[in-house]
């Protein structure tokens, strides 16, 4: 039905409808977290839901992260599958214990008797004007770990298909949302569809070179695909949708095509996601390089409150243009 | 006392020279000034002379190897006397590495300094690609940033090398000279940014200066002054007052030439050669004429030396012989211009508003953009064309 394809929804809305149609298949799917009834969160994601499924299985909580993450994990031991939800990926720092020594572990510590299928959804990405503890993207620290699946959608249609999928996985799976792209639209089906885990997705062909970009940098890395086509350099946006699982192969794949790539990603450069996909790519494609891996991240201090300073302190369109045609050999 | 034979440096650029053909055997007696060795430069190839008398030992380079030059590559012994054994890592020793492996030794352990570092380097797809395809990475240029050797680079050079044996059989097979001239040629007008500013000169005076300067110099140096004599005389001395076309791109900087050192294009069988006058600047009409004509008679005859042939800091090409009217002429790298003379011809132009028959001619000055400018070329032809129309000042 072409109505249905050209169906169109913000991310927020993509986001919104995978939780509502898997609480709806089960009822085990419940939601835990501050503000996130009545409310519907800061950044409205989770407006209506309180009303269909009540305070039972969307449950305000007080602000106490460390408090309701472990409730959580409590949870998904004994049988139900809940969504976490922390406002703020910077507050992930208090759910530490829970997520890394708790989550993390008890599958294997049990001898595969007990298990946690729980999502933690938190956001990630700065240039929202919040200062220094409330936009930083510490999904590096999670990826880390052994036993946290890590996701981090870039589109509307990623986002519903990966969170669906997620919420059905039994492992504990962190779930990061770049909160500037709540109101980015996007094509998304009305019928049921999920999107595995640990498949990387091309969001734009070329061949001159690779753009790895994660959440929020994808947008970024096809504008600068945008600008570098008018110079004539046909860049390949790869987009891993999954820090682990990681789609090892699709990213090697892309390197050997095209000879160079950058990877982006809004963590912080320095021991970040960068550098490991930038090794997972060096180790896989080093004899089809033509020039050393590129990262470019956040840049290494706090998030700066004011505007012009926090604007220079994650790469841009531009700055991913520019580092490109220098790795083409054109600036 | 044992005589080194080294790999003699003919230009200030050049790092290495690439050995062709050893011209004596070793333990053969040789007398200074024999052609001892043929070696292949950037611009042509050469004999080397002997360095002295003695008996030729302790050969360690073999045809075809490229070597630092500076090197070392044999000894002129007196009979019984047994060659210097050299120190150091670089020493050739009996292992049964290849010249070339020698050479490449040398060139790292001799060269820890700036050199070292110059080196290229080479993408490792590249390096695949090269070892695949049987390409000597020494011998590319690299395009990529920082001048890094790429894959393009490789694969360049291996469609290179794969066109001329793919060629259908009645091909011409090239001579030495002519491969280098395909070789350099392509490579300053792939690499080197070429910009030309074209110029009509009234040559009135030059021709009347050469009708009256000839029969003079004729008489006392017995040598018939030609055009190209004057115009090297000229154009030396205008270049006196423009360093930076008298400059040289070294890859990073522009390095200005002390002396002007004027390397005049000469057709020979195959190709062409550019023989160089040396501070042609300070020299005198006559004595252009005479070392212009040596040059041309040793050139000719194949027997140009490497001394003939480095140096030049700026080219004359004069076609004007063949009655062209103008063309534009390929830079010789390291050096940052080129002239191209076209024929004199008469021509209508107008003098005082009224038309008159003139004898004008055209030139092209090509220009290597990343040393010299458009308004600098310009105001070179500016101060060249009222050169040659005063020659007579010029010349004083």
């Amino acid at each position: 039905m072409p109505e249905t394809a050209q169906r169109e929804l913000t991310f927020a809305q993509a986001v919104r409808e995978a939780l509502a149609e898997e609480m709806r298949r089960d009822t085990r799917v419940c939601i835990l977290g501050e503000d996130v009834a009545e409310a519907g969160t800061p950044f409205k994601v989770l407006s209506g839901l309180v009303e269909e499924f009540g305070t039972n299985r969307v449950i305000d909580t007080p602000i106490s992260e460390a408090g309701f993450t472990g409730v959580g994990v409590g949870a998904a031991m004994t049988g139900m599958r809940p969504v976490i939800d922390i406002m703020f990926g910077d507050f992930l720092t208090l759910t530490m214990d829970q997520l890394v020594n708790q989550a993390a572990k008890i599958h294997y510590m049990s001898g595969g008797k007990w298990k946690v299928p729980m999502v933690l959804r938190t956001t990630l990405g700065a240039t929202r004007r919040s200062a220094a503890q409330h936009s930083q993207s510490l999904h590096a620290w999670v990826s880390h770990v052994p036993g946290l699946k890590v996701v981090m959608p870039s589109t509307p249609y990623d986002a519903k298909g990966l969170l669906k999928t997620a919420i059905r996985d039994e492992n504990p799976v962190v779930f990061f949302e770049d909160k500037m792209m709540y109101k980015l639209k996007g094509p998304v089906p009305a019928e049921d569809y999920t999107i595995p885990l640990g498949v990387a997705d091309v969001k734009r062909a070329g061949k001159d070179i690779t753009l790895v970009a994660t959440s929020s940098m994808v947008q970024v890395a096809l504008g600068a695909a945008d600008l570098l086509e008018k110079i004539g350099i046909a860049a390949e946006v790869v987009d891993p949708r999954t820090m682990w699982p990681l789609d090892e192969q699709t990213l090697i794949a892309s390197a050997k095509k095209t000879s160079r790539v950058i990877v982006m990603d809004e963590g912080y450069g320095r021991y970040g996601v960068t550098g490991e996909l930038a090794s997972v790519i060096s180790e896989g494609a080093f004899y089809s390089l033509e020039a050393p891996v590129k990262r470019m991240g956040a840049m290494h201090v706090p998030i700066p409150f004011s505007p012009p300073l926090e604007d220079l302190t994650v790469p841009t369109e531009q700055t991913v243009f520019e580092a490109a045609r220098a790795l083409c050999g054109k600036a | 006392m044992a005589i080194s034979v080294v790999m003699p440096a003919l230009e200030m650029a050049q790092e290495t020279g690439k050995l062709l053909a050893w011209r004596k055997k070793e333990g053969e007696p040789v007398v200074k000034g024999e052609p001892l060795l043929e070696i292949e430069t950037d611009k042509a190839v050469v004999e080397v002379e002997a360095p002295g008398d003695g008996i030729l030992a302790g050969i360690t380079a073999q045809a075809g190897a490229e070597i630092p030059v500076g090197q070392t590559i044999a000894w002129l012994v007196q009979p019984g006397e047994a060659p210097p054994v050299q120190s150091g890592p670089a020493a050739p020793s009996a292992r049964g590495t290849s010249a070339q492996e020698r050479a490449a030794v040398t060139t790292a352990a001799a060269a820890p300094g700036p050199s070292a570092a110059a080196a290229p380097q080479i993408s490792p797809k590249a390096r695949r690609l090269a070892q695949e395809l049987g390409i000597d990475v020494s011998q590319l240029r690299g395009t990529g940033p920082d001048g890094v050797i790429t894959a393009e680079d490789v694969q360049a050079a291996a469609n290179a090398k794969v066109s001329p044996a793919a060629a259908p059989a009645e091909g011409e097979k090239l001579s030495q000279i002519a491969r280098l001239m395909a070789e350099r040629t392509s490579q300053s007008w792939t690499t080197v940014p070429h910009f030309f500013v074209v110029r009509d000169v009234d040559a009135t005076e030059l021709r009347a200066a050469h009708q009256r300067l000839g029969p003079a110099i004729e008489k006392s140096r017995g040598v018939r002054v030609t055009l190209t004599d004057l115009l090297i005389a000229l154009v030396a001395r205008v270049l006196r007052k423009h360093p930076r076309v008298n400059s040289m791109w070294t890859g990073q900087t522009i390095r200005p030439n002390p002396d002007v050192n004027i390397s005049v294009a000469m057709a020979v069988e195959d190709g062409v050669v550019g023989a160089v006058i040396r501070k042609a600047d300070t020299l005198e009409v006559g004595e252009i004429s005479a070392q212009r004509r040596d040059l041309t008679d040793r050139a000719r005859a194949n027997k140009l030396r490497p001394a003939d042939i480095s140096g030049g800091t700026f080219t004359i090409s004069n076609l004007g012989m063949y009655e062209v009217d103008a063309f534009t002429a390929i830079i010789t790298p390291p050096q940052a211009a080129i002239l191209a003379v076209g024929g004199m011809a008469d021509r209508v132009v107008p003098v005082d508003g009224k038309p008159e028959v003139r004898p004008v001619m055209t030139l092209t000055l090509s220009s290597d953009h990343r040393v010299i400018d458009g308004a600098r070329a310009a105001q070179f032809m500016k101060d060249l064309a009222d050169a040659l129309r005063a020659p007579n000042k010029s010349l004083e």
